[in-house]
């Protein structure tokens, strides 16, 4: 519907500015070969900014009825007895076609080329993520094996130690896919994820609970406003990208002794703070800090390391969705701190 | 001795995670049925009367809800549903059509049996019944008086509006049972609006204020955030 009065706008202006300018040839400068060009610029100019072949054709015949109406001889009357008025009419019709054929064309293929991109990332990601699903893989599968097949030769503390590995990697494990199923569940479909009303208390409650499961000596600050705050969201995946941030910050800061979560509210805005008081971000990965896994291809290094790129990289995924913004940051007195915004008042309504 | 076990019947068609489950059971002290179909687990069901089911919804023959509901016009066996992470309509869904809770897969066998022990508890309880001697519910610290409509943490007296007050006693008759925001909004109310949502959500953050409850740190009263509300009995530590 809009794109339909975008089309005829377009359409409706050139045609005018092109009918403005003939007759300032004709009456102002007394020029009326030129009339006919004008028309045909125009056309073309219409086929190019307008979708499909119908807007093109369509001016097309309006140029040729109001050259023959207006600017052609006899005036104010039709007349396509006259080769020349019938040869400009074919001319104009013609280039319309062409004109639509070769935009489509260009429009076609840019969007092949936005696809290839799309696939080419995707297949980058899978890439990465397989390689780093491997890593885990290797110690489970191994640590299994060795339990079935040499049971009497480990003593205690080294069965314990094997069992502790595989729950560890299992565990990662789990963070990674519960990563990518958010991430799918914002592909999928295409649709915008739909937001219910969510009591940031009740969100904040079952976030530090999930994470207390994992981290129980890991303590954090909290401060959330006094009022009751509901903002619209889909609950698992902020989860995700709150649970990824303090999970971040425990598992990549060094010398970390203050971890801290506050909201608040700055106008129609909701603020998600995750702080620390560790050494901090690489100054040199902070621009690319969200765009995660776009180098990491060809770099072999620690697995787990990935995991934190991937983890941002869904958290900005997640938030971009929201039609939120991310921003990571290094404290002036030493630390990282990573926030994101959240709007309050959802923009269009659901129902 | 084994009769005294309760008997549990595990339908599951994954056979690794079946013989998982059976064995963190049977180490646990229950005395476990597994079937891999459902059509398999009614006949069981029918023959064996078990105390408790474990439901995985994803069955090869045909979908768990259909046991579920089957089993649930007639009996009020607890049953616990397995589900995989996904959206939070799947759990609500199988709340509302009558499973007692669910838990999502992967999970560790502490956590199972957690819950395994809760629905025990409940359907002991006669979960839908006042759950008291002398019109009194007692959890922990926490005692609320039916005939007076008095809550009280340890001496202290929480006045509660007569809606918080009304929420807080439908949840403790269900105590342990994740309750669904319809289920409670249709106990509450009577019918449910738009707003209902929101107006349960307003009154649980007031109770919660008024219970002293902080953010992150167990509490009475459970959320879960899309599906519901459950009043925690299980004792930590």
């Amino acid at each position: 519907m809009k794109k339909t009065l975008k089309n005829i706008g377009i359409t409706s202006v050139i045609l005018f500015v092109a009918f403005l300018l003939s007759l300032l040839f004709q009456n102002v400068f007394d020029v009326k070969e030129h009339v006919s060009t004008v028309f045909v610029f125009a056309v073309f100019l219409i086929s190019l900014r307008t979708e499909g072949y119908l807007y093109g054709i369509v001016s097309a015949f309006i140029g040729v009825l109001l050259i023959n109406y207006v600017f052609a001889f006899p005036y104010f009357a039709f007349n396509f007895t006259l080769p020349v008025n019938l040869i400009s009419a074919i001319i104009m019709i013609f280039l319309s076609i062409l004109t639509c054929t070769l935009t489509a064309k260009i429009k076609k293929h840019e969007q092949e080329k936005a696809e290839i991109e799309k696939e080419r990332m995707r297949a980058n990601l899978l890439r990465a993520v397989s390689h780093d699903l491997r890593t885990p893989l290797t110690t489970i599968y191994g640590s299994a094996s060795t339990l079935l097949e040499s049971p009497s030769s480990l003593d205690e503390g080294q069965t314990q130690g094997i069992l502790h590995g595989i729950k560890e990697d299992s565990e990662w494990l789990l963070r990674m896919v519960e990563n990518l199923l958010s991430v799918t569940r914002i592909d999928s479909g295409r649709v915008k994820i739909s937001k219910t009303p969510t009591v940031i208390e009740e969100l904040i409650d079952s976030v530090i609970l999930k994470f207390h499961k994992r981290y129980p000596n890991q303590k954090v600050e909290l401060t959330i406003p006094e009022d009751i705050l509901i903002i619209p969201m889909d609950a698992m995946l902020i989860s995700q990208v709150l649970t990824n941030l303090l999970e971040n910050a425990v598992q990549h800061t060094e010398h970390m002794t203050q971890l801290s979560l506050s909201i608040y509210r700055s106008g129609q805005q909701a603020v998600f703070q995750v702080e620390d008081n560790g050494g901090g971000i690489n100054p040199e990965l902070l621009p690319n800090i969200f765009t995660g896994y776009s180098g990491l291809s060809d770099e072999h290094s620690d697995s787990h390391k990935h995991n934190a790129g991937i983890g941002l990289s869904v958290c900005a995924t997640i938030i971009k969705a929201h039609g939120g913004e991310i921003f990571a940051n290094n404290n002036q007195k030493g630390g990282a701190s990573f926030w994101f915004t959240l709007s309050v008042e959802d923009t269009h309504d659901e129902q | 001795m084994s009769n005294n076990k309760y008997k549990i019947l595990l339908v599951e068609d994954e056979s690794n995670i079946r013989n998982l489950i059976s064995t963190i059971l049977e180490a646990a002290g229950y005395h476990t049925i597994a079937v891999g179909t459902c059509s398999l687990a009614l006949s069981l069901f029918a023959s064996h009367v078990p105390d408790l089911v474990i439901l995985d919804l994803g069955l090869p023959d045909r979908d768990g809800m259909y046991f579920l509901q089957a089993v649930r016009k007639e009996h009020n066996t607890p049953i616990i549903v397995l589900s995989a992470r996904s959206h939070e309509k799947d759990k609500v869904d199988a709340l509302d059509a009558g499973a007692n809770d669910y838990v999502t897969k992967p999970f560790g066998s502490e956590e199972l049996l957690a819950r395994v022990r809760t629905a025990l508890r409940n359907s002991r309880m006669n979960s839908d019944t006042l759950p008291s001697h002398d019109g009194k519910f007692i959890l922990r610290e926490l005692v609320i008086h039916y005939d007076a409509r008095r809550v009280f943490i340890g001496d202290t007296e929480i006045h509660l509006t007569q809606t918080e007050y009304n929420i807080l006693a439908y949840l403790s008759m269900h105590a342990g049972k994740m309750m669904t925001y319809s289920a409670i909004i249709k106990a509450i109310w009577g019918q449910s609006d738009e707003g209902s949502i929101k107006k349960l959500q307003v009154n649980m953050a007031n109770i919660r204020k008024k219970f002293g409850a902080k953010p992150g740190e167990e509490n009475y009263i459970i959320n879960e955030l899309g599906v519901g509300y459950r009043l925690n009995i299980d004792q930590k530590n």
